[in-house]
């Protein structure tokens, strides 16, 4: 790199890079000569340049010079033919016919154990939320037989008589025993238990929602990091599609 | 309105873009340059309006076609410059380039009843010596 004042030489470099962010797949000779001709090439503008604002000049000279794309843009079909051609090509076929054969399978396997997860993930929630629901059900069932118990006691001998209402023999008796406002809050008590317990699942289900969310969270995060992370090093290898700009520099904003 | 403006624009750019690799081998014909050379001596000869960048693919696939001979030189001013200079297979090409030219500006005038003098392509063999 040539000598420029501090602030031109940086916005120089940010120049160089993206220009070299166009070569990614031409060969590295032929694109370090490049790059010393270009540089060559905005120096001596630069020096020519006339003015007193460094930064001014030497924008107004990337500014004559153009987009990296343009300057780059009859060197891009040869590389990328040669990248082509420079891999071993049977390899690549081979390893295209073993994808197609084993990795397609594969992958549809995974994502049929994906979906299977989810999928159980889910039946567990809707299952603890349908217990939690039927939990709560029975309490209010139970509160409302006690007041018709303690209340309603000829409605209570109707629903037995009718077989609404069924008792094991041995636990009959012992209800027999009881008095009916004894029976009354035997019910009552049955039904603070269920719906002590139907509120205390409904607590513990938020809980359970918030772990659920939180381990999806950190599983689909760590998939788009392989994913981010696989795409960068087909791209560094030359696989993948160049990104045309590098984001926040001083030369790319020199243009908008 | 605004687009026919655009319109004309981009058609200018692509007739220029079209006409400088001709321009380029007529420079080099007998005096080699480096790219920023070059582009200095067609923005003296011409209107060059377009981007100093585009000269480089141009130099390049001449290279790559053999049209072209290069060589990096020292310079006392900065860094080394990339000199070019047509090659003789570069002049044979140039000089049928430069009469099919000539020819198509000829039928440019007819069809477009342009009055010139002296015809763009004999401008650009002329200036070769």
């Amino acid at each position: 790199m040539s000598n420029y004042p501090d602030v031109a030489g940086k916005i120089v470099r940010d120049y160089m890079e993206r220009v070299e962010s166009h070569l990614g797949l031409v060969p590295g000779p032929e694109r370090e000569e490049f790059l010393r001709e270009v540089d060559s090439h905005l120096y001596e503008a630069y020096q020519r340049m006339p003015g007193e604002d460094d930064v001014a000049r030497i924008l107004a000279v990337l500014r004559n010079f153009g987009e990296p794309a343009e300057a780059v843009s009859d060197r891009l079909p040869k590389a990328m033919m040669n990248s082509g051609m420079k891999r071993n090509l049977p390899l690549h076929i081979v390893a295209g016919i073993l994808i197609a054969l084993f990795g397609i399978p594969l992958g549809f396997g995974g994502v049929a154990v994906l979906a299977g997860i989810l999928m159980s993930l889910a039946g567990m929630v809707v299952a603890y939320f349908t217990a939690t629901a039927s939990l709560l059900m029975a309490g209010m069932f139970f509160f409302l037989l006690a007041l018709v118990r303690m209340y309603q006691p000829d409605l209570w001998d109707r629903l037995i008589s009718l077989g609404v209402i069924q008792m094991d023999k041995e636990v009959a008796l012992i209800v027999e025993e009881m008095t009916p406002a004894g029976q009354g809050f035997l019910l009552i008590l049955f039904a603070c238990v269920f719906i002590g317990a139907g509120l205390g699942m409904l607590w513990l289900g938020k809980h359970l929602m918030r772990g659920l969310r939180f381990l999806l969270v950190l599983a689909f995060d760590r998939l788009g990091k392989l994913a981010r992370n696989t795409r960068r090093k087909l791209r560094a290898s030359g696989w993948g599609p160049m990104r045309p700009w590098r984001a926040h520099s001083h030369a790319e904003n020199a243009f908008r | 309105m605004e687009y026919q403006e655009e319109a004309r624009e981009r058609r200018i750019t692509q007739l220029r873009k079209g006409i400088l690799e001709l321009a380029v081998m007529g420079v080099l014909y007998t005096e080699r340059h480096y790219g920023y050379s070059l582009i200095r001596v067609l923005a003296e000869r011409g209107s060059l309006t377009l981007k100093e960048g585009t000269i480089y693919p141009i130099l390049a696939r001449l290279d790559r076609e053999g049209l072209v001979r290069s060589e990096w030189v020292e310079s006392d001013q900065g860094p080394p410059r990339k000199y070019y200079v047509l090659t003789l297979s570069g002049r044979k090409l140039f000089d049928e380039l430069s009469r099919e030219f000539d020819s198509l500006v000829s039928l440019v005038e007819k069809d477009g009843g342009l009055e010139r003098t002296e015809p763009v392509g004999r401008k650009l063999t002329v200036r070769r010596g």
